[in-house]
C-alpha cells in the first residue's frame, strides 16, 4: 500500500500535468479582467453625447396621428434624439422606419455620410475615420447578437475603435475597441466556451473545474504535511 | 522564525484557500442551469408579435404634461396590456401615461398580483406581495419603486415588478441566491455582488498568479522523460538492479527497477515505504539511504539542506532526490524498511 502522502504528491502532479495550463490561463483571464476597469473595457471613456434629452417636435409636418395613417400596423413609435435633433422612429412587423418631423421626409436607411456625422458627435477623441462599412450579412463576432444591418464605422485612434450605428435608428448600437476584443477573447478562455463565448454551463468546463478542484485539495492537502515537516525538524534542531 | 517568513507562510495559505474557492464558485455556478437562474424556466414564454398600436384618438406628445417631458431621454409611443401608452424615461425612473387621456398610469397592488400571476407559470402561489425600492441586493441593476411578489413554488420564486411601467423587473429565485452567493465568492465583492475591480480582488489575484506560476515550474521540473514510459508501449523501459540492506535483516533483498525512475517512489510501488512525512517532497528528510560504492553522485541543494555534511561524506542521499541509474546497492537505517527478512 502506497502511503497516503505518496498518493496526494502523485495526485497533486497528475493533476497539475492535466489542468496546469488551464488553472495558469484561469489566473492570468481573471487577472486581466480584475486589473482593467470594467468601464474602460465598456467602452465609456471613448463616447460623449450619450444622454441626449428629447425635445417634442412643435408643429411638425408630420404628426403622430399621421404617421399612424401611413403605418396602420406600427407597433412602437419612439421620439429619438440623433445628434441634437429629435427624429421618429416608427416600428412595424415588417420593418423600421426613421421620419424627420419637420419635413416629414423618410431618411432611413441613413447613407454613410450622415452615418460618418453620427459617429463623430459620439466619439470622445478626435482620431480620423479609417473606414465605414455597411455589414448586412455575416456580421463579426463582436456583434454576433446584434440586429442586421449595421454600420461599422473604424476609428484610426491606439485602442482600434469601432462604433456599430443602426442604418434604421440613427442609434449607436455599440461600440467595440482592442482592449475589450483582449478581454472577450480571455473570457472564451476563462469559461472554455470556444464558440458561442457565453456558456459556462458545459461537461468541458465541468470536467476541467473538478480536475482543478481535486488539484487544490491534493495540495493542500500536501501543505499540511509539509508544515508538520518543519514542524519536526525545528524540533529536532531544538 | 522570522515575522516575514512567518507572513509569507500564511498569506501563501490564504491565497491558497482563495484559489480553491475560485474553483469551487466557478465550479458551483458552471453546474447551475442558466435557464433556471434566470428565472426562464418557469416564466410565460415571450410573444415574439408584438400587436400594432390601439386605434383611436391618441395625444400628441406636446400635448402631454409639461413637467413629464422636460429632460426625458425617451419618449415612445406603445402598447401596454391592450392600451396605447407614452413610456417617458427620466434617468433610471420611467412613467408611463395612458396615450388617450394623459393620465399617469401606476401598477397598483392589485395589478402586479394578476401580471405576476400571468407571468409565472411554475408550481405555486402567490405568498405575499410588498412595496419595495431599487436598487438594492436582488435588484441591484433596475432604480425605481417594486412590488415584490413572492411564490411558494420549490424555488422560492421572486418577481419584482416596476411600480411605474409595469414591467418584471428581476426574476429571482433559490437557483439565483446559491448562484449570488458563489459569485460574491468568485469575484470577492462581499457587498454589492458587482464590482470585480476591487482591491482585494487584484491583490489576491496578483499573488495567486505569481503562486502560480512558480508552481507551474516546480511542476514541469518534477517531470522527466522517464514518467511518459508508458506512452512508448513497444519498448519495454530498462531494468536496473537494487540490493537493499537492512541491517536489523540476516539477508540483503534484491529488486529490479525501473531505469530513470525515482528511487523513492519506485521502491514505494514495490511496498518498500522508506519513512516520510512530506511524501517524497524533498521536505521532511526522512527518506535518508546510505548509497553504497566509491562515488556516490553529488548531493543537490534540497540534500546538502537536510543532511549533515558529515553523513553526506559517508554517502547519504535522500531516495526522493535520486533517479534510479545503475546497479547499487542501499543501506537503510535500521528497521526503516520492510521487506521479508
Amino acid at each position: 500500500m502506497l502511503k497516503p502522502a505518496v498518493i496526494a504528491r502523485t495526485l497533486h502532479k497528475w493533476l497539475g500535468f492535466l489542468v496546469g495550463i488551464q488553472i495558469l490561463i484561469w489566473l492570468a483571464s481573471g487577472l486581466y479582467m480584475v486589473v482593467v476597469d470594467i468601464d474602460f473595457i465598456h467602452g465609456d471613456p471613448l463616447v460623449k453625447n450619450m444622454q441626449q434629452t428629447v425635445t417634442t417636435p412643435q408643429t411638425p409636418v408630420l404628426d403622430i396621428a399621421a404617421l399612424r395613417v401611413k403605418y396602420p400596423d406600427a407597433t412602437h413609435i419612439d421620439l429619438r434624439p440623433v445628434m441634437g435633433q429629435t427624429l421618429y422612429s416608427v416600428t412595424t412587423a415588417n420593418g423600421r422606419y426613421l421620419h424627420e418631423p419637420k419635413t416629414g421626409d423618410l431618411i432611413s436607411p441613413l447613407d454613410e455620410e450622415t452615418t460618418r456625422r453620427i459617429a463623430r458627435y459620439h466619439f470622445a477623441g478626435d482620431a480620423p475615420i479609417l473606414t465605414a462599412s455597411l455589414i448586412t450579412t455575416n456580421p463579426p463576432m463582436e456583434i454576433q447578437t446584434r440586429r442586421l444591418p449595421l454600420w461599422r464605422i473604424d476609428f484610426a485612434d491606439r485602442f482600434a475603435t469601432s462604433f456599430y450605428i443602426d442604418p434604421y435608428t440613427g442609434a449607436l448600437a455599440t461600440r467595440r475597441h482592442q482592449y475589450w476584443r483582449i478581454f472577450d477573447f480571455l473570457w472564451m478562455l476563462h469559461i472554455m466556451d470556444y464558440e458561442e463565448r457565453a456558456d459556462a454551463h458545459h461537461p468541458l468546463l465541468i470536467v476541467a473545474q473538478l480536475t482543478g478542484l481535486s488539484f487544490a485539495i491534493s495540495g493542500l492537502w500536501l501543505l499540511f504535511y509539509s508544515i508538520s515537516c518543519r514542524r519536526k525538524n525545528r524540533a529536532v534542531a531544538e | 522564525m522570522g515575522i516575514l517568513k512567518k507572513l509569507h507562510k500564511w498569506v501563501g495559505l490564504l491565497i491558497g484557500l482563495q484559489v480553491m474557492l475560485w474553483l469551487l464558485s466557478g465550479l458551483m455556478i458552471s453546474l447551475l442551469d442558466p435557464a433556471k437562474v434566470s428565472g426562464k424556466q418557469w416564466a410565460a414564454p415571450i410573444t415574439d408579435e408584438s400587436p400594432a398600436l390601439q386605434s383611436g384618438v391618441l395625444l400628441e406628445p406636446n400635448e402631454l404634461p409639461a413637467e413629464l417631458l422636460s429632460d426625458a431621454l425617451s419618449i415612445s409611443l406603445t402598447n401596454s396590456h391592450g392600451q396605447a401608452v407614452y413610456r417617458i424615461k427620466h434617468g433610471g425612473d420611467e412613467a408611463l401615461i395612458n396615450a388617450a387621456d394623459g393620465s399617469i398610469i401606476q401598477t397598483s397592488k392589485a395589478d402586479a398580483e394578476i401580471l405576476a400571476r400571468q407571468d409565472f407559470v411554475g408550481n405555486g402561489d402567490i405568498i405575499s406581495i410588498q412595496a419595495g425600492r431599487a436598487p438594492d441586493l436582488e435588484t441591484r441593476n433596475s432604480s425605481g419603486n417594486y412590488w415584490k411578489v413572492d411564490f411558494s413554488d420549490d424555488a422560492s420564486t421572486t418577481l419584482y415588478i416596476s411600480v411605474s411601467s409595469g414591467d418584471i423587473l428581476e426574476r429571482r429565485n433559490s437557483y439565483w441566491r446559491v448562484r449570488d452567493f458563489f459569485w460574491m465568492l468568485h469575484i470577492m465583492d462581499y457587498s454589492s455582488h458587482e464590482d470585480f475591480n476591487n482591491p482585494l480582488i487584484i491583490f489576491v489575484a496578483l499573488v495567486a498568479i505569481w503562486l502560480g506560476i512558480r508552481g507551474f515550474i516546480l511542476l514541469f521540473s518534477s517531470f522527466n522523460r522517464h514518467d511518459f514510459y508508458f506512452l512508448n508501449l513497444m519498448r519495454k523501459p530498462d531494468e536496473v538492479v537494487i540490493t537493499l540492506i537492512d541491517p536489523s535483516c540476516a539477508k540483503p533483498k534484491q529488486l529490479s527497477l525501473r531505469k530513470g525512475s525515482n528511487l523513492f517512489l519506485s521502491l514505494a510501488t514495490h511496498n518498500i515505504n522508506l519513512p516520510s512525512i512530506c511524501g517524497g517532497g524533498g521536505e521532511c528528510g526522512k527518506c535518508r539511504v546510505k548509497m553504497e560504492g566509491d562515488n556516490p553522485p553529488i548531493a543537490n541543494t534540497i540534500e546538502q539542506g537536510l543532511i549533515p555534511s558529515s553523513l553526506r561524506k559517508q554517502g547519504y542521499r535522500l531516495a526522493c532526490q535520486q533517479e534510479v541509474k545503475n546497479n547499487i546497492t542501499l543501506k537503510l537505517a535500521k528497521g526503516s524498511a520492510t521487506y521479508d527478512c
